[in-house]
């Protein structure tokens, strides 16, 4: 249930956006999630769709891409794609110790929490816009 | 790229949706490193014993050092009462309908705390294995408390929280044999989350395993 909380993070940075880009609505919104962080997708697009009602980001589309987890040993180089759709080895965190030489190993990938892309609309008074904003 | 309405236009960023919360926690670690403040941001279920080995620890460790202790809880005062008879001070922060602490939360805290007069402040998050692993609070390190009540699931189940966890406590362990649960076994479980955390056997009632915790935690000879 902290997903509503990620929401209203998310809900204010886009606003605060949409203020400093002179958007006049937001048509879509897309996001990084690792699948090593606990965020449940369907409720974190649940929590948006409530928290936008009303503002600029109303019935914008909630895209998220979901980044797959990464490992790395920093002794002897050896690398690991983390499974974690795979349920019957661990839900969210696979073991961490190098299965060849037992250092510990790096996370390198999957703990991503990130905005990456917005689409949004400029007020059609508005002449000078680009079709890739300044950040 | 135009519609009716006006110009469509892309901006590319890469913002961490949390980095309000990571600000205020960045921010709240300074202050107490600032202050020669070390902070145990203490986490796990409803019932695991976080309390009792908060207030273990403090009867051991009053005598040397100056601490307080800030209580996350939904609701009730229950678990700073019976901190203070300790004797130390204690902040209660209800969080009403949220599941974790926040560092804007602890932030506020903090404010109620003589911070020049302390060494150590044990931060006792809301009862619950999931979501304060997504919300860092400033503290330098962290306590993840385990009881053999829980069963013997407890641990795989829930693998976010040993991440960043310094010290895990299995706690209880007076009733592990009446519980048909093998404290060992979660302790491998352990291992093999965060290999670099070290895992204590606890059990408040008796005393045991709660030096060790200290120690390991870092909180002795200082």
């Amino acid at each position: 249930m902290h997903e509503f909380a990620i929401a209203t993070s998310l809900v204010e940075a886009l606003l605060e956006l949409v203020k400093k880009q002179s958007a006049s609505k937001v048509l879509e919104v897309h996001l990084s999630v690792g699948k090593l962080r606990v965020v449940s997708i369907d409720q974190l697009k649940f929590s948006y769709g409530i928290l936008s009602k009303g503002t600029a980001l109303e019935g914008s589309i909630l895209d998220v891409e979901e980044t797959p987890g990464f490992a790395r040993c920093n002794n002897c180089n050896y690398t690991q794609k983390l499974d974690t759709d795979d349920l019957s080895f661990h839900f969210g965190l696979p073991q961490m110790t190098c299965p060849k030489c037992t250092t510990n190993l790096i996370l390198e990938g999957g703990d991503e929490l990130l905005i990456t892309r917005v689409r949004m609309l400029a007020p059609s008074t508005s002449s000078t816009v680009s079709t890739n904003g300044p950040v | 790229m135009t519609s009716a309405e006006g110009e469509v236009f892309d901006v590319e960023l890469e913002v961490n949706i949390l980095r309000e919360n990571e600000r205020l926690a960045k921010e709240n670690k300074s202050r107490l490193e600032s202050k020669g403040i070390h902070a145990v941001d203490v986490m796990g279920s409803v019932g695991s014993g976080k309390t009792s080995l908060i207030k273990s620890m403090i009867s051991r460790l009053k005598k040397d050092l100056r601490i307080a202790v800030i209580e996350g809880d939904v609701t009730t005062t229950i678990d700073s009462d019976i901190i203070s008879s300790e004797g130390v001070p204690t902040v209660q922060v209800n969080t009403g309908k949220e599941c974790h602490l926040d560092a804007n939360l602890i932030r506020k805290a903090l404010d109620k705390i003589p911070l020049d007069k302390l060494d150590l402040i044990f931060i006792e998050n809301v009862g619950n294995l999931i979501c304060p692993a997504e919300f860092p609070l400033g503290s330098d390190r962290r306590l993840v408390v385990v009881s053999v009540t829980e069963g013997p699931y407890m641990v795989v189940k829930h693998p976010m929280m040993f991440r960043d966890a310094k010290v895990v406590a299995i706690n209880k362990i007076d009733v592990a044999a009446a519980m048909g649960v093998d404290p060992n076994k979660l302790s491998a479980d352990v291992a093999r989350l965060n290999p670099k955390a070290a895992t204590v056997h606890t059990s408040c009632r008796n005393g045991i395993g709660v030096d060790e915790v200290i120690e390991k935690l870092g909180l002795k000879n200082r």
